[in-house]
């Protein structure tokens, strides 16, 4: 009886064993011998995301503008590896040819290049300039940037003076006229898929018709959202690019893969499932990458500033020596070591280092200047027994990099001064934001991505009294107002200079606004991978990435 | 209660339950401090857009009215438009689960698989090294937070080894399409269908024979008739839907869920590829939920395994393997099961960490995202298919117990 059923059961055994081997042999023989799809692409990831949309009209964040950039055209460019951002030397010609501008600088014009293609083969001329402008300007979308930036109060007319030249009117001699040219906002859309009276939107399974941009060096053939959220986008070489002869773009094919967290994005990169890592990144993650030998890490100047915010309306913030004591505390060496790694650079003005009329203003208080803190605040009646409160509120949804972990260490400097505590206060980004809108917070932090790489665009939103309505803290001053729109009415750059430097010198003696950091800017690729730009523009230029 | 009647009620009560679930949710989220509307201006807001868009979204009306016109809508089974971007809520959704479907399947075959088996062994050799080991690896696995799990994993098969990608669902360009047939209506027009569809027709008939043959159901005339029937029908049936398909171009069938997919369109390469992808997520989620079903089999293999029955079945000299797995198992099996059916549950809502360590692009994620949007349609929407789904696996376990174990009456 046993023996015959241990045989039995062995002849099942060796039975299920032979057709498990045979299948697996089948499967293996079906796997090796089907084609295998070979992907040429350069593969970039990311964690960013297209916020809208791609339409110049509506879009309004960085990665928007990026694709914007890397499908459409402007009339100017910002030349690549520019140290200096605003100058004239560092706009390059793009689909405009040359240019002028009139004496009392309310008048721009603009020749175009000749024989440029949009997809469909119309030939690219000066009424696509005026549609692209006149589009942006009337549709003038709430939440878009056209209005965020305030065209209508820069353009008076688009004007096509002949098929290949348009004039700009403006009503105020606008200095950073070219950089805002320069800016996605300002390419030009092709009007068969970009309706005068409607946005472009994403159209599932329909890259085309997401897309309104068809004059730059990529075409996008492919957009994917799965819920909601962009899954992956794909990109050929435009055949009618202007610049096409210049070996533009240098991949044929690009590929971009979303990436739920930082984390996730620097694991990719690290195991090779992608070529090109760009935004966002972690300190810590770049520091280990750095010491890796398969991977290239490349640094540059980053545009994105950080900056703590007094309320005026909340006593005793209403005192600008109180919120100078305060700055004067500040440690920002410890700030930019602590949280980020030395990955950040310590700011003393709203204008960037690096950027035209910088200087450090705020270093006349200095960095944990407690003697300073603590003489002022002595004067106000503030001393150890009786110390200053701060309440300071901080976003906690990873809006900005690391929030937590930067007020942990701004209260800890504040607090050394033995004169002030300071109570945090954390929400989440919607409530973050609404609470700015009840100017309920004293003291709040925020951050600022340029929206055109002006000096004009890190003091105009914050410290003229009407263009920093946004930011709700109710600062006003009337000797500060003129000087911004001085500087904003001149194109000479010595004379903007000077004017910069009095306004960020008014800026410290009011204190309304106090800089933090500047961060630097990364990207990570395999080694074999050239062609990654991070200068002051900001422009991530995809068109110019390529694998040896 | 007969079976179906006690189906029926489950389902009909699910309807309160849902709409209770929506009424909370409803009302959670317009509590938490945050605005939709607001969130659309990140610089300047003026005032008259902000109302504009507030007025387009729905959100001036006072707030009964705003809850009725979402309850009619969602009996209507329109989830609304997106606040953030939008686009309809249900679509969103729909793209979403998918996703979240292969993996919850693929990590709970891994924790039922590796949790059984190993509360199993561990029952048996009650108290021993082996029995001591398998306990603390499952705390172990209890307690480790699944994010770090996933990116030790990460760290060693992606980033050490090589073996598997670090996240996402697939390759790009790699996405199979499913079964995809390319069809035109013939010259001939509906005749020259039926003529194609003769031979599906034809093995409806052969089918219909044999089960006829095993029925023994008497051949004439009540058989024949049958068989005629069905042959008639299939045949009539197999050339309306060719003909249908043919006439928008052919038939495409996709689930969405990428290994399936992949083996419609019969390409291994994607297939293969769709594992790799999956195969870390799944063991990470897996084996995080596996310490649960190897405490709870071995409790229940120990209570089991002292009863008379596995003593009589010893006796009767089955083997050692019989009577653990097809006696003493079946008996444990239950609560395991109603384990199973909550944490597959749970899991249909999205493992929210999970997702995000392996940029898997699922339900989990969006929920997540939504939040930070204040998305009210959005975050309702997937609250109450989160119901649903509890809902519907609860009412499937409860019927599996009822084929389990027989005195069990539903």
């Amino acid at each position: 009886m046993k023996t015959k059923d241990s045989k039995k059961g062995l002849s099942t055994t060796v039975a299920v064993g032979v057709i498990v081997l045979v299948i697996v042999i089948v499967l293996a023989a079906w796997y090796l011998l089907a084609p295998k799809a070979k992907v040429e692409a350069l593969i970039m990831g990311t964690t960013d995301s297209v916020e809208t949309n791609i339409d110049p009209a509506e879009a309004y964040d960085f990665f928007g503008w990026e694709i914007i950039q890397a499908t459409g055209c402007g009339l100017v460019q910002i030349k690549e590896g520019t140290p200096y951002g605003a100058g004239e030397k560092d706009i390059m010609p793009s689909l405009a040819t040359d240019w002028s501008v009139s004496s009392d600088g309310l008048t721009w014009t603009f020749n175009l290049r000749k024989g440029v293609k949009f997809e469909d083969g119309t030939e690219f001329n000066a009424t696509h300039v005026k549609y692209s402008i006149d589009r942006g300007m009337s549709l003038a979308i709430p939440e878009g940037a056209f209005v965020g930036i305030g065209f209508s109060d820069i353009i008076d007319s688009v004007e096509v003076t002949d098929k290949y030249q348009v004039k700009f009117h403006l009503k105020i001699p606008f200095g950073p006229f070219l950089s805002l040219m320069a800016s996605p906002v300002s390419y030009i859309v092709n009007p068969k898929y970009a309706p005068f009276d409607s946005t472009v939107n994403y159209a599932e399974g329909n890259a085309r018709a997401s897309c309104p941009n068809d004059l730059g060096p990529y075409t996008l053939t492919n957009w994917t959202r799965k819920a909601g959220k962009d899954y992956e986008m794909r990109f050929k070489a435009n055949p009618n690019y202007w610049d096409k002869a210049s070996g533009l773009p240098r991949s044929k094919e690009l590929i971009i893969k979303f990436y739920a967290d930082a984390t996730g994005l620097a694991m990719a990169i690290d195991a090779g499932d992608i070529d090109v890592a760009f935004r966002q990144l972690k300190a810590s993650d770049i520091e280990s990458l750095k010491t890796k030998t398969n991977v290239k890490v490349w640094e540059g100047t980053g545009a994105f500033i950080q900056y703590l915010v007094f309320q005026e309306k909340i006593k005793p913030f209403d005192d600008a020596r109180v919120r100078r004591a305060v700055a004067a505390a500040l440690n920002r060496t410890a700030l930019c070591k602590t949280v980020f790694l030395g990955q950040a650079a310590n700011l003393y003005s709203m204008i960037p280092n690096g950027m035209m009329g910088h200087i450090d203003a705020y270093k006349t208080l200095g960095d944990a200047n407690y003697t300073f803190t603590k003489n002022t605040l002595k004067e106000l009646g503030y001393d150890e027994t009786n110390k200053l409160v701060v309440d300071l509120y901080y976003e906690t949804s990873g809006h900005y990099p690391q929030s937590a972990d930067q007020v942990a260490v701004i209260k800890s400097s504040l607090e050394a001064s033995g004169v002030i505590t300071v109570n945090l206060h954390g929400f989440d980004w919607p409530a973050y934001r609404v609470k700015r809108g009840e100017e309920s917070m004293p003291a709040y932090i925020y951050g600022w991505y340029p929206d055109y790489v002006d000096p004009d665009n890190y003091v105009y939103p914050f410290l003229h009294s009407s263009g920093s309505s946004w930011l709700h803290n109710n600062y006003a001053n009337e000797q500060m107002d003129k000087l911004i729109e001085d500087a904003r009415a001149t194109s000479t750059t010595s004379t903007r200079e000077t004017l910069y430097g009095q306004i960020q010198q008014l800026m410290v003696q009011d204190a309304p606004i106090v800089p933090m950091f500047q961060s630097s800017a990364w990207a990570v690729t395999k080694p074999n991978v050239k062609g990654v730009y991070l200068d002051i523009s900001q422009v991530w230029r995809l068109w110019l990435l390529e694998k040896e | 209660m007969s079976l179906r009647s006690y189906v029926i009620t489950r389902l009909l009560l699910t309807i309160p339950m849902i709409l209770l679930l929506l009424s909370i949710v409803f009302m959670v989220v317009r509590v938490i401090p945050g605005d939709p509307v607001l969130l659309h201006f990140e610089k300047y807001a003026d005032p008259k857009d902000v109302e504009r868009l507030r007025h387009s979204l729905g959100l001036d009306k006072p707030l009964y009215a705003q809850y009725l016109d979402y309850v009619i809508g969602v009996l209507k089974g329109d989830f609304g438009k997106s606040m953030q971007d939008y686009s309809p809520v249900a679509q969103q959704i729909f793209s979403a689960f998918p996703a979240t479907l292969e993996l919850a399947i693929c990590s709970i075959m891994v924790a039922v698989g590796i949790g059984v088996l190993l509360g199993v062994r561990s029952s048996c050799s009650y108290g021993s090294v082996q029995d001591h080991a398998i306990r603390a690896f499952g705390v172990v696995m209890y307690a480790i937070p699944v994010f770090f799990l996933g990116m030790i994993f990460q760290l060693i098969f992606g980033i050490g080894l090589h073996w598997f990608p670090t996240g996402g669902r697939i390759y790009p360009m790699l996405e199979p399409r499913g079964l995809v047939v390319k069809m035109v209506r013939p010259q001939g027009g509906f005749p020259s269908v039926l003529i194609q569809s003769l031979p599906a027709a034809l093995a409806a008939l052969v089918v219909a024979f044999l089960v006829l043959r095993k029925r023994r159901v008497a051949f004439r005339p009540r058989g024949f008739s049958i068989a005629l029937a069905a042959f008639l029908t299939s045949w009539l049936i197999c050339a309306g839907l060719m003909w249908h398909y043919a006439g928008r171009g052919g038939l495409r069938l996709s689930t969405g869920l990428y290994t399936v997919d992949s083996i419609l369109e019969g390409n291994p390469v994607k297939l293969v590829e769709a594992w790799r992808y999956l195969f870390l997520p799944s063991l990470t989620l897996g084996l995080v939920l596996c310490g649960i079903f190897i405490r709870l089999t071995r409790t229940n293999m120990l209570e089991t395994l002292r009863l008379d029955f596995v003593s009589a079945a010893r006796a009767r000299g089955l083997k050692e393997n019989t009577v653990v797995y097809g006696y003493a198992l079946r008996n444990a099996f239950l609560p395991v099961l109603t384990m199973m059916g909550l944490q597959f549950a749970a899991l249909l809502g999205g493992a929210i960490l999970t997702e995000t360590t392996f940029s898997w692009p699922g339900l989990g994620r969006y929920l997540v995202d939504r939040i930070n949007f204040r998305d009210y349609t959005a975050i309702q929407g997937a609250v109450v298919l989160f119901g649903l789904m509890v809902a519907l696996v609860s009412l499937v376990v409860d019927v599996l117990y009822a084929y389990l174990d027989p005195r069990i009456r539903l």
